[in-house]
This record gives structure tokens, sequence and C-alpha cells, in this order.
């Protein structure tokens, strides 16, 4: 990773061949040869860094970036009895950074200043953690100079002093110090120390939320895309938790990439009929959308935008599940279904006031409708009716469907208004054929000659 | 000291009885079937197994009355029926047409995937589901996620896959009849039921009309255990 001319950073098989940060391009490249170079993204750093803060939110209000833009310090003296101790905290803390998809270490000392020097200790089965003063100031004491970095522009000053660690740096006399090397130094190692107070102003979340993500590189396979809409899901809930809202409609695009033959970007606009505000209730409808959705090319990046926000509503805390979770759990049953099959192929009743059974026997996607179904009561209804009824044959003046019908019960005549269109005149009868299934037929009045129409199916 | 009460645990029982059933049942509504289902009903949460000669012989007017007495107001979903169903029979039912939800998947995987999904949230009250052809090992993870939800769970498969195996507890092929429908036990947790019988489904109403020049001929058969086997008894 370069930033300008120089190597920022660098993974541990660049290392192994040599590479030190701050290096030329043209040196890298001497060393190894087949590095893979990259610019430095501060805006993605920035947002990363953002996201971080936010999913910090959640152990603590207080929560400061740092100036040198990627460390975060999080104030949890009064969140450690809630989540079961440091131990468990620094773990859910790093699980939290890490379902982000970044990388974090993570130090924990009773100053901000001191855990993030500790965090600045590279290698691995170093001591990060102390709850004592006692025993960080040890542990400060020990640690190279080049890790703070108000000391940075006099380190070669320092180094030709034989003051390489902080405990050293410590023992000099202060005033001369702060002659030297200015007024920033001193407040800095007192605050790592615990001499200081420090102070900042807290990180506060954004009242917007916008979200996009790059794809390591472009995919058109669903399972790829679907890892990183889920980054972006938990980027949104912790923007929803630090805010204390619910959401019920997120619109993602899928970015086909720049450029002439790049096609507009896909939308998927996911709508739940109930808000939601935890990752997994919007997961698994949004797993089916994408498993249904073809992709026309290859996807470069995914944005996240949410449409519909609503305050959070309370939570009740029983013991027993009440109506009101299992109609929340039935909801999230229908999105689920319809995220995969489609909303039309949910239905519910919607029955109309028409004398007409097909009519009557309307269904929609919505919500169920409660009305009063219009048929006669006491008639005798069919479970099932056919979509569109079926022209039976007739023989010896009988209707016939498979075997000659009989005719049971009836005639029931069925009409519509003389403003309604199609015409309908029929005499509808209950008929059983031979071996006695029971059938719903009707017959035209207005025909010449006679036509049977079977309409339904007792089941 | 009767013979039950020397076999205490439930999911023992005689060839001559009747397993008795821990779980909850489902009344059907037709005291000659709920005679001779064991626990005396439908069971719930267990996959129970319609066979139809045809859709349309007589099996929602012989599911109707025990659908009617569910508990609670949870939907019922219907998914993948042959027909759109009639919202005014469900009316006449006395069920409400709101608590009906109706699935129409369109292929056969989206089926299974929404008969799982639904068993899996628990929030419907019942869950009928037809569908033409099964694997035996889908039938089990169905059987398994109705077990796990206690939901009553019908499936209605076409009489061909009565040979077929099923990890069902309870299967019933039903054929029409006149003025009901015969049921075939196929499977029950009990002694063999070998007669088919017939369960009248028009209470109060002749099974013939009385128009007809003769007499009724075929009248339902009772259940005759087989030479050899008794009758069944209800354990416990």
């Amino acid at each position: 990773m370069f930033d300008g001319e120089r190597a920022h950073a660098l993974d541990a098989a660049a290392a192994g061949l040599g590479v030190r940060p701050g290096m030329r391009r043209g040196g890298v490249a001497a060393l190894a040869p087949g590095a893979r170079m990259a610019e430095r993204d501060l805006a993605a750093e920035r947002a990363a860094l953002e996201a971080a803060a936010r999913a910090a939110l959640r152990f603590t209000p207080r929560v400061e970036q740092a100036g040198d833009g990627c460390t975060l310090s999080l104030d949890v003296g009064a969140s450690l009895a809630l989540f079961g101790g440091p131990r468990a905290l620094g773990r859910q803390a790093l699980a939290a950074v890490r379902a982000l998809g970044l990388r974090a270490r993570l130090g924990m000392a009773p100053t901000a200043a001191g855990a993030r020097l500790l965090a600045c200790r590279a290698g691995p089965g170093v001591r990060r953690r102390t709850l004592r003063p006692g025993t960080l100031a040890r542990q400060l004491d020990r640690l190279s100079c080049a890790l703070l970095p108000q000391a940075l522009p006099h380190l070669e000053w320092l180094d030709g002093i034989g003051c390489r660690e902080l405990g050293q740096l410590r023992r000099l006399p202060r005033a001369g110090l702060q002659r030297r090397c200015g007024p920033a130094l001193l407040p800095a190692l007192d605050a790592a120390y615990g001499r200081a107070a420090e102070g900042g102003a807290p990180y506060v979340p954004p009242p917007r939320f916008a979200a996009r993500i790059e794809l390591p590189e472009r995919s058109d396979h669903g399972e790829a895309v679907f890892r990183q809409a889920q980054r972006l899901l938990a980027r949104l809930c912790d923007w929803l938790d630090a805010r204390q809202l619910a959401a019920t409609r997120l619109a993602f695009a899928l970015e086909h990439g720049r450029g002439r033959h790049a096609g507009p970007p896909t939308r998927l606009d996911l709508a739940l009929s109930r808000s939601a505000w935890l990752a997994a209730h919007f997961e698994a409808p949004l797993r089916e959308r994408l498993s249904r959705t073809v992709l026309q090319a290859p996807v470069a990046a995914v944005a996240l935008d949410v449409r519909d926000l609503s305050a959070r509503p309370a939570l009740s805390a029983a013991l027993f599940p009440d109506p009101a979770s299992m109609r929340e759990d039935h909801a999230r049953l229908l999105d689920l279904l319809r995220a995969r099959l489609g909303a039309e192929a949910v239905a519910h009743a919607a029955p109309r006031a028409d004398h007409r059974p097909e009519i009557a026997n309307g269904w929609h996607a919505g919500p169920p409708q409660r009305r009063p179904p219009a048929a006669a009561p006491g008639a005798e209804r069919p479970c099932w009716l056919l979509a569109e009824p079926l022209p039976l044959a007739v023989r010896g003046d009988r209707p016939v469907h498979g075997s000659p019908l009989r005719l049971l019960r009836g005639p029931e005549r069925i009409e519509c208004g003389w403003w309604d269109r199609p015409w309908t005149l029929r005499d509808y009868f209950v008929a059983e054929d031979e071996r006695a299934v029971r059938y719903w037929i009707y017959r035209e009045r207005d025909a010449r000659p006679v036509r049977w129409f079977l309409h339904g199916l007792f089941g | 000291m009767s013979a039950a009460s020397a076999l205490p645990h439930p999911a023992l029982w005689r060839a001559s009885q009747l397993a008795t059933r821990a779980g909850p049942c489902l009344g059907t509504g037709h005291g000659r079937l709920d005679a001779e289902l064991p626990g005396g009903g439908w069971p719930a949460g267990a996959l129970v197994e319609l066979l139809l000669a045809e859709p349309g012989v007589g099996e929602m007017r012989l599911l109707g009355p025990a659908l009617a007495r569910l508990p609670g107001d949870g939907p019922i979903a219907l998914l993948q029926p042959p027909c759109p169903p009639h919202i005014a029979a469900w009316a006449a039912w006395g069920l409400d047409p709101a608590r009906l939800l109706w699935v129409r998947p369109g292929r056969p995987a989206d089926a299974l995937w929404a008969a799982e999904q639904i068993l899996r949230h628990g929030s419907c009250a019942a869950l009928l589901y037809w569908q033409a052809h099964a694997r035996h090992a889908w039938l089990r993870r169905l059987h398994l996620a109705a077990r796990a939800s206690g939901m009553p769970f019908f499936m209605l498969r076409p009489a061909r896959e009565a040979d077929a195996p099923s990890p069902a507890p309870l299967r019933l092929a039903l054929s029409p009849a006149p003025g009901g429908v015969r049921v075939a036990l196929i499977k029950r947790r009990g002694p063999v039921c070998v007669q088919p019988f017939v369960v009248p489904l028009e209470p109060g109403r002749g099974t013939r009309p009385a128009r007809l020049p003769h007499a009724p001929v075929d009248r339902p058969a009772p259940a005759l255990p087989e030479p050899g086997r008794l009758a069944p008894a209800l354990a416990g």
C-alpha cells in the first residue's frame, strides 16, 4: 500500500522480503518483484474507521476518534459489569469489528493514551492489557519512543542522547524537554501515564445513513455479493442502534463498475412489513432476494440507502411468548416468503361483495381484509373454485365429467346486475359422478343449446 | 391390573392396542375416525399424510371441523393447493377467512423451502401442503420440522404414493364414497386396519337423494378385525 511515493503498509510476506515502510516504489519493486502495489484510499479508511466507531457505540457512549485516523478510544469503565468483565468485553469488541470486515488490535489500560500505546505494540504474545496504573507505568516504560506520535519529529535527537524508551524519556528533566521539543510532547506523555486529564469530543453518529462498499474483485456470484451486503447491514444496524431507530425499507444498488460498457446499477428494494433493527431480520429476506435476482453483469460495488425510518418500539420483556411477538414472527415469515417467491405468491383473502363467485372470491397480496362475504347464509359452497370454468360435455341431456353427473341439489340461481359485464345468468347445481365425487356445476340459462360448466370441487 | 398399566412408557403399546399419544391431539370432529386414530384425533407436531385418489374426493370436508376448532387465531397456511381456495366455503365452516394464507410457489423446490420456513417459524396455526412427488429425505426433514414446531401439518399427496415408504406416523388413503369419504388407514401406531371405512360427511342428510327408485345398497361397513387379530382397544 503506497501513500504517494512511499510505502505505507505491507503484509508479512513483503516484510519477509525486506520491504520496510517509507521505502520508495523503485526500491520495493527491486526487493519484491511480484508485489501488488495499491494506492492508499483515505476516504475508504475514514469510512472504515467511522463504521468501527459506530460499532463501538454499542459498548459505551464515549467513543473518540484519535487524530491519527486509525485509532478509536472507548471509555468502558461504566460498561464492564454489563458485558461480563474486561476480557469478555474485549472479545466482543473485536468480534464487532471483525463483522465489518476489518481487523483491529486491542489495548486496554486505565488511560486512553496508555491503551493506545499498548495497542501499538506489535508482535504475538505481547502483553497489551493491564488494569492497574502501576503495571501500566512499568509496561509503558519499556515501549519505544517511536510509538508516541508527538516524539516522532525529535526521534533522531532522542536516539542521539541514548533515550530510546518512554521510561528514559520520562526521567529527562521536564523543563529542558519542554524547551527542546515544544509544548506537545509533555502533556501527551503525562496523559499516557495518567498524570494529566484527557479529554476529547466523543463521536456522534451522522444523522443520515448511506454506505457503499467495493467488492475485492468484480463478481457475479450471489454469495460474494451477499457477504458484502452483510457487512453493509452490520454497519446499518450499528447506526440504527446508536440512534435508536428502526428501518422498514432498504434500497440496495448493485453497481457494475464505471466505464462505457458498464450498465446502470441493479436496484434491489427490500421492503419489510414490520420495522426491524437486527441484522438477522434483514439478512434472511435479502439472501432470498439475491438468490432470485439475475445479475446482468458482474458486481463491482454495493451501496445501501435507508428509505423509511421510524422510532424503535419499546420491547416488552415477557417470559412467555405473547400474541404481539407471534404477530412479529408471522410478519417476518411473510417477508421471507415474499422475498423468495415474489410478492404475488403470498395471498390473503379479500372477499368482495358480489353474488358471482369468481368475483367475490378475491385474493390479494396485501394484508387480510375483514369484510363479510356476500354469499347467502346456509348456501352450500365448494372448497375449491376453478380458476376458469371448465366446459362439460353433454350426453343424453346430462353433463358428463368422466362419467355422467347426477344432480343432487339445485338449482341456485345466480345473476349479475344489468349494469355488470360479463353477462352472467347461471343455475348452479351440486352434482355427483358415479364414484360419488362432488362437483359444483352450472348451466348457462341464456344459451341454446344448453351448456354446462364445472366451477368448483367440494374437496 | 390391566395390561396397559404393565407398559408404563407412552412409546410402548401392544400390537392389539392403539398407541397413546403424549403430544396434543386435535379432535377430527368425526366420531368414527376419532375412534380409529391413536390419541383420538389428528396428531399435532407430526407429518400426517392424506393420499387422495384425486383432488376433491372430500379431503377438505374431512379436515374442515378440525381446522375450524384450531386453538388460537393464527393463520392457516395453504401451500400449493390444486385450485384457488373458495373463501365462502371456509366462512361457512365458521372459519375467519382473514386467517387463510394462500402460498403459490412456482417450483417444487420453492414449495419445500416454504413448507420448512412455515414450520420453523411456527407462527401459523396449521399447514396444509399439496405436493405430487416428494423424496423420502424431504418428507423426513419436514416431519422433523413439524415435530420441533408442534404445529398440525397435513400433506396431501396422490394415492399412487401409498406404496412409497414414508416417515409419517399417520397415513390415510381417501377415496370417494356415497355420502362421505372412504378412509383406509395405511399406517398408524396401532393394529393394522384392514378394512377401509366410510366417514359420513353430511350429518342429517340422506346419503342418497330420495328420488332414487331403490333403497341404498352400500352401507358403511365396520372395520372388521382380520382373523387372528384383536379388535383395537385404546391403551391406557
